[in-house]
């Protein structure tokens, strides 16, 4: 690649998102500014906001103030929303798989109609991941026929399939069993190596050191700590980031 | 794969063909190739002589089996009422076996128009017969010693085939059982008739004795579909006398019935859908209109609605016409046109189904669109996909497998309902009933046979809305 990176493909100003009409403060006043080909993991205890950031950031929320931007489109229409929608791929907690559909058109659904493409491109594209994701065998399957670890393989898949610049991920191996869990990091892993600009709400330790750049610690609907790995593990600034850290690490 | 679900899959459920069960099937089988080959029917009805009450008498002659209907119905004098009918009986010389008569009545056209009937009550016995051997032979190729398909189809064949021996005994004489218990003897039944009803009760019995290793319901309500057209058959050849007038006065208005119902429900489905939507939009403007249309509707009797709409609209439509007509002289045309407007008893029908049961629809598709998980939109609309590309692709195939059961039953009460849309003169099947009730005075055969017709629609809708239930199922 030698065209520059864009340093500020996302970037969030002055985030404001509550719920139960201001009841329950989800994001108060977050920044943040992630740049083209850095791997971003976010942890912090439940509750704190992690995923509302992430759900505003391709619009799945509509924040109360402030201004998300991504890759240049700052969102406010529909059609910018759509357009920010295609260039981010998210991947959930719970994969939602559409389960009526078998694996391969769970690929090609989003890319013959939001992309366009014929089905043989469609195809050829969607066969390439799946290979990629290590279960190329299972095309012709449905969702409720594969283990939860080859169900999030193939969401990942399909969130590639339309070539995106970001991917977001939603703590994708929380609802997993053990033994699934390395084939699904296995995969974030090489996406990260491959330097797509990543997202990831996570807390497996042993990811967030082999693969991020950079580590945010969120508490109370705030960003409490920003650094790298190495810094976070060795030397947390802010007590809480630590207490949080003993809790997780053991 | 599909023998997984009984027993485990290890235990074999029969031991090869020399299992007793197959015995009896073969020998079932057997006995009704045998059977059909000896004497079914010893006697026939050569020619007979109706007498009536004036003292005239008709004499008719029959070169085969009587035509079912002639005999009772041969052109009575007016007025006179039927007192005797005399039959002389000739014994059949050849052809006499089951075979025998298949083949006289296939070998001449004009008397195959005529005797299909009897052919095809021939029939059953033999695909019976085939379906007993054909266990068997498939049964020998599977690893659990029985093809389950087959089990179900040799079951309801051979129950069949009991039937179709009746009945094709039942052409005998003419359907008449008066005229049986007259020549009582003379129409007995040969012994191949009870030899081939013989055959079908083991093939039958053989069968039903694997049901218990299927673990499944075989005898399914399909058949009572069958019954009831079944009875509605025997009545119009049994006792021609009402009821194929009855019959021949209701059939179109079957036929307006089913319009009305599958019109409707097209429009049912347009108005459940885009209501539904509307329960469950963001908007608050959308949301309450579609709230208040089906709050309200579903708050007056169906009735009510269709007298309202045949009776009182028109009036408003006067009023608005002229309203319009007041406010401009450039609205005359259009005002005209608004009091010049009546609907026609069919489109009033279709719009009075389609207002009242789109406000039930619409909660049955609001239940079934809020079923689906959140994250299936989320999931949809994350890949870029708009709104309506997500319902249509993602959520709307989804709630179809939890919006059918309860949208088949709408259907079949949509049908139901439908009779009352005889008040608004449309010449449905209630209606024609009605009509023909009026004129004959006939209450309790007239309403036995437009029972039995609504009863055959419905039963048959039930069972179609059944398997389209089961076709759609997926894997969660
Ligand atoms: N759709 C929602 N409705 C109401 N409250 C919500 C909703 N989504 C999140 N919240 C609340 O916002 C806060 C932050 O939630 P979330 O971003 O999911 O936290 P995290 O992902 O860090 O566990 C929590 O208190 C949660 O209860
Ligand atoms: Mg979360």
């Amino acid at each position: 690649m030698n065209r520059t990176l864009n340093p500020e493909i996302i970037r969030i100003e002055s985030l404001c998102k509550s719920f139960h009409h201001g009841r329950i403060v989800a994001l108060d006043n977050v920044s943040l500014t992630i740049p083209e080909g850095q791997v971003t993991v976010i942890i912090g205890p439940s509750g704190s906001g992690k995923s509302t950031m992430l759900r505003c950031i391709n619009h799945l929320e509509v924040p109360d103030s402030g201004t998300i931007t991504v890759d240049g489109i700052v969102l406010e229409s529909a059609q910018d929303i759509n357009k920010v929608r295609t260039e981010v791929g998210m991947v959930f907690q719970q994969f939602n798989l559409f389960p009526h559909l078998t694996v391969l058109d769970n690929l090609l659904l989003a890319q013959r109609i939001v992309r366009k493409r014929s089905k043989a491109e469609a195809q050829s594209v969607a066969e390439q991941l799946l290979r990629k994701v290590g279960i190329p065998e299972k095309a012709k399957a449905y969702p409720g026929q594969l283990s939860g670890g080859q169900q999030q393989r193939v969401a990942i898949a399909r969130a590639l399939a339309m070539q995106p610049k970001i991917m977001l991920f939603d703590e994708p191996t929380s609802a997993l069993d053990p033994e699934m869990i390395k084939e699904v990091l296995d995969v974030m892993l090489e996406l990260a190596q491959e330097g797509i600009t990543m997202v990831a709400v996570s807390h497996e330790m042993g990811f967030a050191r082999n693969a991020a750049n950079r580590i945010i610690f969120m508490d109370q609907a705030r960003i409490i700590e920003d650094t790298t790995p190495q810094e976070l593990f060795e030397s947390p600034r802010e007590e809480r980031t630590r207490q949080f850290l003993s809790k997780i690490l053991h | 794969m599909a023998y997984a679900d009984y027993d485990n899959g290890n235990e074999p459920l029969s031991n090869g063909w020399r299992d007793w069960r197959f015995m009896l099937i073969l020998a079932g089988a057997a006995l009704i190739l045998v059977s059909l080959a000896l004497p079914f029917f010893s006697q026939r009805i050569s020619s007979a002589k109706v007498s009536f009450s004036d003292g005239s008498t008709i004499t008719s002659h029959y070169s085969t089996l009587v035509q079912g209907l002639n005999l009772t119905m041969s052109k009575s004098p007016v007025d006179a009422k039927l007192d005797a009918v005399d039959a002389i009986l000739t014994p059949v010389s050849h052809r006499r076996s089951g075979y025998g008569w298949m083949i006289a009545i296939l070998q001449r056209p004009s008397a195959l128009r005529r005797h299909l009937s009897l052919v095809l009550c021939l029939m059953v016995p033999l695909l019976a017969a085939a379906a007993g051997i054909g266990l068997t032979i498939r049964s020998q190729r599977t690893p659990v010693g029985l093809a389950r398909g087959w089990v179900p189809a040799a079951i309801n064949i051979g129950w069949g085939a009991l039937l179709g021996l009746f009945l094709a005994w039942c052409h005998h004489f003419d359907f008449s059982f008066t005229l049986r218990a007259q020549y009582a003897s003379g129409f007995a039944p040969g012994v191949g008739l009870w030899g081939a009803a013989l055959g079908a009760a083991l093939i039958f019995a053989g069968a039903f004795s694997f049901r218990r290793a299927l673990h499944e319901n075989v005898l399914d309500w399909w058949a009572l579909v069958f019954v009831v057209a079944l009875t509605i058959w025997l009545l119009i050849r049994f006792k021609p006398f009402p009821y194929v007038e009855i019959w021949k006065f209701v059939e179109d208005g079957i036929v307006v019935t089913l319009r009305i119902v599958t019109t409707s429900f097209g429009l049912i489905l347009l108005v459940s859908l885009l209501g539904g939507l509307g329960r469950i939009s963001r908007s608050r403007v959308i949301y309450f209109i579609s709230s208040l249309y089906v709050e309200l509707i579903r708050g007056i009797p169906l009735l009510v609605q269709l007298l309202f709409i045949w009776y009182a609209l028109p009036q408003m439509f006067d009023v608005l016409g002229g309203l319009l007509m007041s406010l401009s002289p450039n609205l005359q045309a259009q005002g005209q046109w608004l009091i010049d407007l009546r609907l026609s008893p069919f489109t009033a029908a279709v719009f009075g189904l389609t207002f009242c049961y789109g406000a039930y629809g619409s909660e049955i598709f609001r239940a079934g669109i809020s079923s689906i998980h959140r994250g299936q939109m989320e999931a949809a609309r994350s890949l870029g996909m708009n709104y309506f590309q997500s319902m249509r692709h993602v959520i709307l195939p989804q709630a179809v497998r939890v919006i059918l059961p309860p949208i088949g039953n709408e259907f079949v009460a949509l049908l139901k309902d439908s009779s009352l849309v005889s008040v608004l003169a449309v010449s449905d099947l209630t209606r024609r009933g009605r009509e023909y009730m009026a004129r004959t005075f006939l209450s309790f055969d007239t309403w036995i046979m437009v029972a039995l017709c609504y009863l055959v629609l419905t039963l048959f809708s039930s069972r179609a809305v059944e398997f389209i239930e089961s076709k759609t199922r997926f894997e969660r």
